[in-house]
């Protein structure tokens, strides 16, 4: 019922960004998130990503971290251009909420975490942080949004989405794996 | 009796029907049919691989030598291909929409540099 209640209030692209409100620390009572809120949801943690992206391009100097954050920096920005054409066309203006404060709560931290280190630490906790935070995001959007979207636009966005995701989880990992060797 | 008439008629029907037939598989009919396959055969073929939610389809792709392949990216996100093995060649980056035309001369393996899970194989038959 509860997915049902948030499909019936909330826009398409609403329902595309509400993928955030599974983040760690948000339970789906949180989930009652108007249109602009969602959407600024949306845009906030893939700004988050671009955000530790910068970090990185910063601080490392292994060219195969710096090669991933400037994907991060490049797709998410091409995701937060999608967005924010099907919100124009929607009509729907992001608006600031508890969730989006949360995950800048958390990123704050996060980036502080980043900030804090240097060399191979910093690489590794940069990429660790990048599998954790892929993760949560795919198991949001691919368990709830999409078996839950009847829109077919907002399915084939969410379903591109999800899909680019993985393909980062999948390069972050790569280097989880070669920094472990 | 009626039925007698239907066994009568038939075979001048059937005979009719093969002089149609026979007609219509004369040597000449037959030539300009082969025609164009004979030009065919020495064309290369044009073949399509699309980049779609983050995979090349199809995974492999059989073609011929001198066949030329047309990559197309459908994704939100820009892709490029580069040869795997030798790093021989790659594309310049395709963002949504962009094509990109390999000829092909030998089989070989291909990925996505930019998104290094992306992979695919060219198969020079």
């Amino acid at each position: 019922m509860k997915h049902t209640m948030i499909t019936r209030n909330i826009g398409p692209v609403a329902i595309t960004l509400s993928v955030l409100i599974t983040f760690p620390g948000f339970s789906q009572e949180n989930a009652k998130l108007s249109d602009p809120e969602v959407a600024s949801v949306a845009v906030v943690a893939n700004q988050i990503d671009i955000s530790y992206a910068e970090i990185a391009k910063k601080k490392s100097k292994d060219p195969e971290v710096l090669k991933f954050a400037e994907t991060m920096i490049n797709d998410h920005t091409a995701v937060i251009e999608k967005v924010a054409a099907l919100t124009k066309k929607l009509g729907v203006t992001p608006k600031d909420n508890d969730v989006s404060k949360k995950l800048l709560a958390d990123a704050k931290k996060t980036k502080e975490m980043l900030g804090s280190k240097s060399g191979d630490a910093f690489n590794k906790a940069y990429v660790d942080n990048e599998v954790t935070y892929h993760k949560a995001v795919i198991d949001a959007v691919d368990g709830l949004l999409i078996p839950e979207t009847d829109n077919e636009e907002l399915k084939a966005l969410l379903q591109n989405v999800v899909a680019a995701l993985k393909a980062h989880l999948g390069h972050a990992e790569m280097l989880q794996k070669n920094m472990h060797k | 009796m009626r039925s007698y008439k239907v066994k009568f008629i038939n075979p001048v029907v059937l005979l009719l029907l093969c002089l149609l037939m026979l007609h219509g598989c004369s040597p000449g009919s037959d030539q300009e049919a082969e025609k164009p396959a004979a030009i065919e055969e020495k064309r290369p073929t044009m073949h399509s691989v699309e980049m779609l939610q983050m995979k090349f389809y199809p995974i492999e792709l059989k073609v011929k030598k001198g066949d030329k392949i047309v990559f197309v990216n459908h994704d939100i996100v820009t892709h490029d291909i580069r040869e795997e093995s030798k790093k021989a060649w790659n594309s310049s980056p395709m963002s949504e929409g962009q094509t990109w035309i390999l000829e092909a001369t030998e089989t070989v393996n291909y990925y996505c540099s930019i998104h290094p899970v992306m992979k695919g194989k060219i198969v020079v038959e």
